[in-house]
């Protein structure tokens, strides 16, 4: 070991060199390092969409979700399909396990795509594959804002969907963009039944026959002399007037035109969402998707970029206006980090200065800083770790302890410079002061990166969440390492020697302590004699503050992470599922207008249901508020998001027949990525009929509610949304010589319309859409006299061949593990969860009969919970275990490590003191800084330890040894203490985005800090008696 | 090692131990409640509105804000109707067919298609071939001539009509009575009939209804008489009708809109004080606009017309809150 010492005090212009190429490449590192507001909790996921008009969630899950869920089956690290049928869209999510790489995912999911393609029946839609994206991948929404007012919603839809669209498309780094809002433009071809029965044409022939009046062909080339000419014939319908030409028929030598039976025009497609804002209007809208792992700032400021060039090409008064994008987010997290990083740096370099007295040795340790974060820039880089809120918020929490093992360090050959005879070298006494101190350096930063082991075990969204803190933090440590041992004694060789010589020149060498240091030693001086004289008072006192710790530790809440603020708020507002878009949007609307009275909020811009599918799916009853802040220094004095969130809940409490929840843009796009639910029960029940399974989750519900703790039993509503279920007579066609598929053609391109090829403006294209006048299709009793024309000649009314049933349909399917399934969820309070599902599995099994084939899984958070604490019971006594051998090997002494394990429950005592006192919870977050206390408490503790044995060695009594190595340690345990505390400082007190995720952690450090500092320095030397390692007892003998 | 320095390693043990269960449980307990926080997070599960079981309270601002209509019950004459289709066609009461009494060459034609001819006007003469005597082929009635199967010099037998003389001052429309509307429809009713715009249409009543279906079309023809002394009817026209079928004296109805379907059943929101409740109905009969109402209402109770959907939604709120699975 100390042979390290001696090669880097030797060759220290390759350190130099090292230390140079490691500050390059970390600074190179971080300019190519993805920039992220947090950490992606996204699940490995490929979504598989599938549009299909005009299809109830039954139809769509027999024709389009069956084949495509089960092609999936067998992939290779498949974790889980889900799949959600909804009204003319089919959702299959296949998840896959965290880490599989994307593209192969989306790979081999597109080769399985191929055999699924050719199981859905023609016409019943093409499955897509979602965007190259994940949940953070929303990253700019814009919509147009038409200042002249002279446009059609449908005019401005085009321009979204084939000017801005493919234009923004173009843009590096994004992979779709969405639009949404307005009418997709078509040429309608608006039918008038009466006008068919006089020609007697039907419906259907009309589709055919504009299929075959609109074509371009190619017919080769002819030769001519020498010359090719290539032959085409164009006959494509570019116009109105084109299709109103088209000849349906040809009576006695007469052409009957289309324009006798129908009228044409433009209008807008069949839709499932809109967007509305501010409770005014309809706007026309997208949203920028950035591709997986590009870097969201560099994209959006690119798009935005993009923007400006495409605004110029709008028509006069047409404006694209951003209204939500992340960059600000991304901007605001990293400063927040940012500034605690820079602000932790300057207090630690003055506590450094404090307690060191001179300029020269702190700026070696404090040196230690940038080497730590830039050697952790080249390890994110390696490791694929984004820079973000999480991992900025690892490198600013390191930030006192990177500082620790160079502050022993240089504090050790700062002290033996001043005790060394006048002619030792300097390179003498820093080889000698850095051996000395190189087991605890070395042993004390090892235990801090075990300690945070258990960190990396974390699965699913905490995992990803706090596994890149855990990262930085291990890294920077490794980096400080690097420093203390290497680098740190070289720098000391080259700055401080000019020092050494002006310490001589003044002869006196004890003078020089520092002033602050001095006082502080008269005080110590005090306390510990009176401590190690009266063992017992220390005893008494730990024992007070572990009971303190005892008492309140109950009295803490506990929640999960604290909620990332996004600054940006999501109201999330579900209405009844059978409700029609058109009521959809008056609500929306009024909605609208009673949040915007809200004084903080600047503008709301709302979703209703999906525009192109691949980001959302949502249903039309649901709509998704954004509301826009104003700049936080036009709020209400001491007005937070939530205060704003509670001002919005109150205002929308009255509004009848809403349900409103709250959320963020990117919590909510994540949420909707991700599986499970979240209660702590989830009872999930699989089977055929939906019948079936909503009557026996009732009675499942019915039984659990009669478990004792049950609270909150909620089951999935399935059904809700209202049918007319047409049912044709097969006994009545079959009179008429009718197929049931000329009925049911009629049933659809009668009231759904039907596509008949397309119009080309250009490249440009729009659907022609044949489809009966609203008035002759709008209600029951008309659809019940659609005419159907029969073989013979004969015109039968719909309702002579057909059974109206008015009912209520499912809203949606929802399958998993290839079946059916609905979910019972519950919470439970006041007992045992699992005595509560042992209990009421039993009793389900008595008093529920399922039918044959109907099962239960038993899952929900508490599943999660439990796998967690499983993982944890062995990897925490683990990690103990390591950190126990880890100071068993330092010490060699049973003893000894006692002693400094003694440090854990008191430090953990501060941690709880000082968030009962600053009202946080116990949370994921307060925990990791549990994890981080425990480590450098035990630092702390090696470093006094290691010096006691020392003079105990040299020959001192006990009594003696505790009290003057306490004196002499007391500096570099406070600074190592101080600097931590002070380092943190700024996170604790910072009020930014992202600063509620790392306040609880930075609490807990720094109480827990206070505590054991006060262990360290008065406790550990009093006990230390009873603790001296027996191979020093017998050498003292 | 003494009695004392045991004594102490034991206490030191204790408090290990329960330091480490500590550290363990904090960190496993934060994940816990999880579900408990973002359920207050959400409080407003439980409605705002002052909405207990089954009423829903509302201000007179939020009634307006929500474009929320009133109206009373009451008796309403309800008039039924059911649309037919059909043609026009020509009164066969007032139809010429023209036959040449004679087999013979026309000598001359006076009349031309679409020609207003006179009762007793000269419209061709033909020279008989067995007497070689010419004679005029006269209209039988007044009217316009629709078809003319003659020109000079063209020899005409005895057998086939040659000339149509229509009086088209009256027309028939001829409706097609689909069988599920036969018990509808009775000769007597009044009838709208139309080709474009209901508001163009001309009032008639049926006077025939044919006594068997037609093979083929499987439809019975009612038969409605229609003045056309401006010849905006013309024979051939496609139309449509309404026929007046039925008209009702109902003592209870309500507008079409306020009948609401609720957890399965038929209701009607009525309001009681200042809430709004589900009441279960009854219905009768119901035309376009208005239903009967046969038990569950009382006349001159208020009952929401237009915007009941928000009172139902209120209502079902508990329900659809759940499962937005994905």
């Amino acid at each position: 070991m100390n042979r390290i010492i001696d090669f880097v005090l030797v060759n220290r212009l390759l350190i130099a060199v090292v230390a140079l190429v490691v500050f390059a490449g970390g600074y190179f590192s971080y300019k190519v390092l993805p920039i992220d507001a947090f950490p992606d909790v996204s699940p490995s996921l490929v979504q598989v969409f599938t549009v299909t008009e005009g299809l109830a969630p039954e139809e769509v899950e027999k024709y389009v979700t069956f084949p495509i869920e089960t092609a999936m089956n067998g992939l290779p690290d498949l974790e889980n399909v889900r799949s959600v049928s909804n009204f003319g869209l089919s959702v299959v999510n296949i998840y896959f396990k965290d880490g599989t790489d994307i593209y192969f995912a989306r790979q081999i999911v597109n080769e399985r795509l191929q055999e699924a393609r050719e199981q859905v029946p023609e016409g019943f839609g093409d499955p897509q594959m979602g965007p190259i994206s994940t949940g953070m991948g929303l990253i700019l929404f814009y919509y147009l804002d038409d200042t002249t007012g002279k446009y059609s919603l449908e005019e401005l839809r085009t321009i979204q969907d084939w000017i801005i669209k493919f234009q923004l498309q173009t843009v590096p780094g994004v992979t779709e963009v969405l639009g949404i809002g307005g009418f997709e433009k078509q040429f309608h071809v608006v039918v008038n039944p009466k006008a068919l029965l006089r020609y007697d044409i039907a419906i259907n022939d009309l589709v055919e026959i504009l299929k075959k009046n609109n074509l371009n062909v190619g017919a080769s080339f002819i030769e001519k002399d020498a010359e090719e000419f290539l032959v085409r014939s164009v006959g494509l319908a570019t116009k109105i007037e084109d299709l109103e030409n088209v000849v349906i028929k040809s009576e006695a030598g007469t052409p009957v035109y289309l324009n006798q039976v129908a009228e044409i025009e433009i209008g807008g497609a069949i839709r499932r969402g809109l967007q509305t804002r501010n409770g005014i209007e309809e706007v026309i809208s997208g949203q920028v998707i950035k591709l997986f792992g590009t870097n969201s700032s560099k994209v959006i400021s690119a798009v935005e970029k993009k923007m400006e060039e495409i605004n110029k090409a709008l028509p006069e008064g047409v404006n694209i206006v951003p209204y939500y994008e992340q960059k600000s987010l991304v901007e605001a997290a990293v400063s927040t980090v940012t500034n605690a990083l820079l602000q932790g740096i300057v207090m630690v370099v003055i506590v450094l200065i404090l307690f060191m007295g001179s300029i020269r040795p702190s700026f070696v340790v404090a040196v230690s800083i940038p080497f730590s974060v830039l050697f952790a820039f080249i390890g994110m880089q390696y490791f694929n770790i984004s820079i973000n809120l999480m991992s900025f918020g690892g490198l600013a929490i390191a930030i006192g302890m990177m500082v620790d093992g160079s502050i022993v360090l240089v504090e050790n050959i700062d002290r033996l410079k001043r005790e060394s005879p006048g002619d030792e070298s300097l390179a003498v006494v820093i080889s000698k002061a850095s051996k000395e101190v190189l087991r605890p350096i070395l042993f004390s930063i090892i235990i801090i990166i075990t300690v945070f082991i258990p960190l990396f075990t974390l699965q699913g969204v905490e995992g990803k969440t706090f596994s890149p803190l855990a990262y930085t933090i291990v890294l920077a440590m490794l980096g400080s390492l690097i420093y203390a041992l290497i680098l740190a004694p070289v720098f000391s060789t080259l700055l401080m020697k000019r020092k050494l010589k002006t310490v001589e020149g003044t002869g006196n060498k004890s003078q020089k302590e520092n002033i602050i240091i001095k006082y502080l030693l008269i005080i110590y001086t005090l306390i510990i004699n009176y401590f190690v004289k009266n063992r017992i008072a220390a005893i008494v006192l730990s024992l007070i503050i572990l009971a303190s710790g005892a008492i309140i530790y109950p009295q803490l809440g506990s929640e999960f992470t604290p909620q990332l603020k996004e600054g940006t708020l999501v109201v999330k507002v579900s209405m009844a599922p059978s409700i029609s878009l058109n009521e959809s949007k008056r609500t929306t609307l009024l909605i609208e207008k009673r949040v915007n009275t809200v004084d903080e909020v600047e503008e709301t811009v709302t979703r209703i249901g999906r525009g192109e599918v691949g980001a959302h799916t949502d249903p039309i009853n649901s709509a998704e508020i954004t509301v826009l802040l104003k700049p936080e220094s036009e709020w209400r004095s001491g007005y937070t998001q939530t205060d704003i969130e509670d001002a919005i809940r109150e205002k929308l409490k009255s509004f009848p027949g809403i349900l409103v929840n709250f959320t963020q843009p990117i919590q909510m796009a994540v949420d909707e990525l991700l599986e499970g639910v979240k209660a702590e029960l989830a009872v999930k029940l699989f089977g055929d009929d939906l019948d079936l399974l909503k009557m026996n989750a009732e009675k499942i519900a019915g039984t659990l509610r009669n478990v004792r703790g049950a609270a909150d039993i909620q089951i999935d509503q399935i059904s809700g949304k209202p049918q007319l279920k047409i049912t044709v007579d097969r006994h009545a066609i079959a009179r008429y010589g009718l197929n049931l598929l000329d009925v049911q053609n009629v049933i659809k391109t009668a009231i759904g319309g039907e596509t008949a090829g397309q119009i080309f403006e250009g490249i440009r294209r729009f659907d022609i859409f044949v489809r009966l006048a609203p008035e002759y299709r709008d209600n029951e009793s008309i659809i019940k006299e659609l005419i159907i024309n029969t073989p013979a000649g004969m015109k039968v009314p719909l309702s002579q061949v057909a059974e109206f049933e008015e009912l209520e349909g499912p809203r949606q399917i929802t399958r998993e593990q290839n079946q059916r399934f609905i979910t019972i969820q519950c919470n439970v309070v006041g007992r045992d969860i699992g005595s509560f599902v042992n209990e009421s599995q039993q009793k389900i099994e008595d008093e529920v009969n399922l039918p044959i084939g109907y099962f239960t899984t038993w899952g929900g958070q508490y599943k999660l919970q439990q796998e967690a604490n499983k993982r944890f019971a062995i990897v925490v006594p683990i990690t103990l275990l390591l950190v126990f051998f880890l100071l068993f090997s330092s010490f060699n002494s049973i003893k000894n490590t006692m002693l400094i394990f003694i440090n854990i429950p008191l430090a953990l005592v501060g941690g709880i003191v000082a968030l009962w006192v600053s009202g946080q919870n116990l949370s994921v977050p307060s925990s990791v800084g549990f994890i981080a206390l425990f480590g450098i408490a035990l630092q702390n503790g090696m470093v006094l330890i290691t010096y006691l044995n020392q003079l105990l060695l040299e020959g001192k009594s006990i009594n003696e040894a505790s009290v003057e190595g306490a004196k002499l340690r007391l500096r570099p345990v406070l600074m190592t203490a101080l600097t931590t505390m002070l380092g943190l400082l700024p996170l604790l007190l910072a009020a930014g985005i992202g600063s509620e995720v790392q306040r609880p952690l930075a609490t807990v450090v720094v109480g827990g800090l206070f505590t054991s500092t006060i262990l360290t320095l008065i406790v550990l030397p009093a006990l230390y008696k009873w603790f001296v390692p027996k191979s020093i007892e017998e050498k003292i003998k | 090692m003494n009695n004392k320095s045991k004594y102490i390693f034991v206490v030191i043990g204790i408090v290990i131990g329960a330091a480490l269960m500590f550290a363990a449980s904090a960190l496993l307990n934060s994940g816990n409640t999880d579900y408990m926080h973002k359920k207050n997070d959400s409080g407003n599960k439980k409605p705002g509105i002052h909405s207990d079981e089954n009423s829903v309270t509302l201000t007179n601002s939020e009634i307006e804000e929500l474009g929320i209509q009133l109206e009373t019950v009451g008796s309403v004459k309800l008039q039924m109707h059911t649309g037919l289709t059909g043609e026009i066609v020509p009164n066969p009461d007032k139809l010429a067919h023209l036959v040449p009494r004679f087999t013979g060459i026309v000598k001359s034609v006076h009349k031309a298609i679409g020609d207003r001819v006179e009762k007793d006007e000269v419209i061709a003469v033909i020279e008989s071939n067995e007497s070689l005597v010419t004679y005029d082929v006269k209209s039988s009635i007044k009217g316009v001539v629709l078809e003319m199967h003659m020109t000079p010099g063209e020899l005409i037998g005895d057998e086939k009509h040659v000339v149509t003389v229509a009086d088209l001052t009256t027309v028939w429309a001829e409706l097609n009575v689909y069988q599920k509307d036969l018990n509808k429809i009775k000769v007597g009713q009044s009838a709208l009939i139309y080709f474009d715009e209901l508001d163009n249409a001309i009032k008639g009543s049926i006077f025939y209804l044919s006594p068997t279906l037609d093979k083929h079309t499987r439809t019975a023809t009612a038969r409605v008489r229609l003045n056309n002394f401006s010849g905006y009817w013309k024979p051939g026209m496609f139309i449509a009708a309404k026929v007046l079928t039925n008209f009702i004296d109902v003592e209870k109805a309500v507008k079409l809109n306020a009948i609401q379907n609720f957890e399965n059943r038929k209701v009607v929101f009525v309001k009681d004080g200042k809430a709004f409740k589900p009441k279960q109905v009854t219905i009768g009969k119901t035309n376009t606009d208005y239903a009967e109402i046969l038990s569950g209402l009382n006349i001159k109770q208020i009952y929401i017309a237009e915007g009941a959907f928000v009172i139902k939604s209120e209502l079902l709120k508990e329900s659809f809150g759940g499962g937005h699975a994905h």
